[in-house]
């Protein structure tokens, strides 16, 4: 009950004794934090929390003479980030409600810490055209959740036509991606990275040759030979980077290589930086978190596209995040109904759901085991996302608009099917233990989820 | 009565050495009954078993229908073809269905790698994989092990060829893996358009030229070309295939005396084997494609009998 009553009135908050980065510092500091309006007021060491006491009502009268309720949340033991930016969500509306909507998708970003997200345009039908774009928009500005549209970089995602790539960015598309599909029309390709350059639009490339991994079920190595599994080569995606590169680098291009999952990938990646090409790339929780050695149980929520690789190419992955190759976290939330799932490895779609996991996956697997520092785990669920795609990223500060979560790093769990709010279920998560829970999050100055252990 | 330490034959790799020795030693018992006059022992009376083909399949599905009428168990046949999977029913529901008829066993063959996982997690009886797509053939590797060691005391050390298409080849994950575990010496003949990019899991050598060992090996084994599971042709063509693959009268007379032929059937005539081979087959004492067929059936009724007789 008591949650019910802090989600409601809620426009007034206090965040109490919770522990805030200071990035400049380079060190944490136990702090308070008070939201008024929606805007944060103060982050000081100690505000005080007594309502009856004058202080806070000077505090009140002070900014504008307002008098709602107060919610107070008490945050000991607990981080306070901003609100996370997942750069690569799957909505599934218009088309496939069944699986998810922009209503259940904002709950299960806010259940994960995440205020901000990138839709894909692989709806049904695909984001090509500007009023579509604007049903997105509007959709979700009546639920006050901040969607940037990404719209298709050709009309229904064909790759034979390109899109009205100057009239989808005007209606508010901050990218552009076939993401699911990649063009095997090279010079189609480089039109497209030619014409999206004139408007400074980065292109989102999901990058697979499809004569490499054409009926291809899982990573090609040892685990495909010993399952049965039809191989899919790290080939498929790293020649279609390798092309991606030379295109980009003659169109001048700004790329961004999403779900990157191989060691070659990487290197490839790694060096058209070096090069000052504008490249940028992404990496997933689940291809951070799993090997190939997973699929022995021919788990279909480990079904994905990119597939689990190696561990030599997991391990890839960690150390380019270690050496600033990554640029964001993105969690490729592929939501799917049951039927889907529930059948022989062959008949399944791929995909995992990923916005609820998010965080845990990737701070279980990159701080606790691969220690690595929080701060860069932040950046690159925020900051990182946010300036490839040219968009505000939450912060911290006073005067700012109040996108916070508040995570207990030290709390774990094992995930279970039930605990998931999105309308799917197919995690690759469920069953395993993963540190930082959630206990709260504001998206616009509004608390719009605790954790039912507060 | 010694019991098998497992419930489920998904791979071969769920059986343990001693299983195997008791599979092998129960098929000698199993052997003679088939050998009398009347064929059939009343151990299994009572015990329902479902034979779920969904894939085509004649003499691994006989095999084990023959094998459990002799064991006195009722065996009813469902095949995808005559079942409601043509009306759009899904697997899952199918496996539901089967699992409210109060059987004791289900035997299945599919054409996806990894189903028999998942049907297990759904039906709690006794299962035996009767082939999983590229994945497994457990009783395959079982009725193989069977005929070599009946003609060889020894079985460590012994050289075995697998030859031809590895990678769509489900008896050849389960033979091979077998055949390492026994001690025998394997070597893979191939090419690298049949065989899977990474060939770790085989440990075994592979080279490309049948040539190079036929004078050497004791256990010829040749691979079926699997047509139904390759989505392009992987194979230059038949008379280059017979130039580097295939077993024809002069490598046949270039064996050592004693070696064996083997071939999971049904042969592709003229591709693995030639028809020369295969019509004089039957004067050649180390040609066994038959002797695997009459053995299957010794093997899966040790099987099905170690998985229910106890209880």
């Amino acid at each position: 009950m008591e949650t019910i009553n802090k989600m409601t009135g809620s426009d007034n908050i206090l965040i109490k004794s919770g522990t805030v980065f200071e990035p400049s510092k380079g060190k944490e500091i136990i702090s308070d934090i008070l939201i008024e309006n929606g805007i944060i007021r103060i982050i000081d060491k100690n505000i005080n929390i007594d309502v009856k006491d004058e202080s806070l009502l000077k505090i009140k009268k002070n900014s504008n003479g307002l008098s709602k309720e107060l919610v107070v949340l008490n945050c000991q033991n607990c981080f306070i980030f901003p609100g996370f930016v997942d750069m690569h969500v799957h909505l599934r509306e218009p088309g496939n409600e069944e699986e998810e909507d922009i209503k259940s998708a904002s709950g299960a970003a806010f259940k994960g810490g995440i205020t901000s997200i990138a839709s894909m345009p692989n709806t049904n039908p695909p984001i090509d055209k500007e009023y579509l774009l604007e049903y997105i928009l509007n959709k979700s500005r009546l639920i006050d959740f901040r969607v940037y549209p990404i719209a298709a970089m050709t009309k229904n995602l064909e790759g034979k036509e390109m899109t009205e790539i100057g009239l989808l960015k005007e209606a508010g598309a901050v990218a552009f991606s076939d993401d699911g599909k990649c063009i095997q029309d090279s010079k189609l390709m480089y039109e497209i990275m030619k014409y999206a350059s004139n408007f400074d639009m980065p292109l989102i490339l999901h990058e697979e040759d499809y004569s490499f991994s054409n009926f291809g079920l899982a990573h090609e190595g040892y685990y495909s030979t010993k399952l049965g599994l039809d191989g899919i080569s790290v080939l498929s995606e790293e020649l279609m980077i390798s092309r991606d590169i030379m295109l980009a680098k003659m169109a001048r291009a700004k790329i961004h290589i999403t779900h990157v999952s191989s060691k070659g990938s990487v290197s490839l990646i790694k060096r058209a930086k070096e090069e000052g090409l504008r490249i940028t790339c992404d990496v997933t929780p689940h291809h951070l978190y799993f090997n190939d050695s997973f699929l022995e149980s021919y788990d279909t929520n480990l079904k994905i596209n990119p597939p689990i690789r190696s561990e030599e190419d997991r391990i890839a992955l960690v150390n380019a995040i270690s050496e600033g190759v990554i640029d964001a976290i993105a969690s490729d939330h592929a939501p799917h109904c049951e039927t889907e799932k529930n059948t022989t490895f062959k008949d399944a779609v791929n995909g995992t759901i990923g916005l609820e996991t998010l965080f845990s996956a990737s701070y279980t697997k990159l701080v606790k085991k691969e220690k690595i520092k929080v701060s860069k785990l932040l950046d690159l669920l925020t900051s990182g996302p946010a300036k490839i795609l040219n968009i505000k990223a939450p912060e911290l500060k006073v005067g700012a608009k109040a996108d916070i979560t508040m995570i207990n790093l030290e709390k774990n769990k094992k995930i279970i099917k039930e605990d998931f709010c999105s309308k799917s279920k197919n995690s690759a998560f469920i069953g395993q233990i993963l540190y930082g829970e959630v206990l709260y999050t504001i998206n616009n100055g509004k608390l719009v989820f605790a954790s039912e252990n507060c | 009565m010694k019991m098998l330490s497992t419930k489920n034959v998904i791979s071969i790799d769920d059986l343990s050495i001693d299983d195997i020795n008791i599979i092998m030693e129960n098929a000698d018992s199993f052997g003679e009954v088939l050998e009398r006059e009347f064929k059939k022992v009343p151990t299994l009376r009572g015990k329902t078993i479902i034979n779920l083909f969904f894939e085509s399949s004649t003499r691994t599905r006989t095999s084990f229908e023959i094998a459990a009428k002799r064991l006195s168990a009722d065996l009813i046949n469902f095949s995808a073809s005559t079942s409601s999977l043509k009306k759009g029913e899904s697997i899952i529901d199918t496996i539901k269905t089967i699992r409210s008829m109060m059987i004791d066993m289900l035997i299945i063959r599919h054409s996806d790698s990894g189903v028999m996982n998942f049907i297990a997690g759904n039906i709690d009886v006794p299962l035996i994989n009767a082939g999983d797509g590229k994945h497994q053939h457990p009783t395959q590797a079982l009725l193989d092990l069977y005929t070599i060691k009946k003609s060889f005391k020894n079985l460590k050390g012994l050289k075995v060829a697998v030859v031809g298409d590895i990678l769509n080849s489900r008896v050849a994950r389960s033979d091979i893996k077998l055949f390492k575990r026994i001690g025998m010496d394997v070597k893979i003949v191939s090419a690298p358009m049949l065989l899977p990019e990474n060939i770790d899991y085989f440990e075994s050598d592979y080279i490309y030229d049948i040539d190079k060992i036929i004078k050497d090996i004791d256990i010829l084994y040749m691979l079926r070309m699997q047509f139904e599971r390759q989505d392009r042709k992987y194979y230059p063509s038949i008379r280059e295939y017979n130039r580097f693959l295939s077993i024809n009268v002069g490598r046949l007379n270039k064996m050592k005396k004693g070696s064996l032929i083997m071939h999971p059937g049904p042969v592709n005539r003229g591709i693995e084997i030639s028809e020369n081979v295969m019509n004089q087959g039957e004067n050649y004492i180390g040609f066994k494609i038959n002797s695997q067929v009459a053995n299957g059936v010794a093997v899966r009724m040790a099987l099905i009998y170690l998985m229910l007789g106890s209880n």
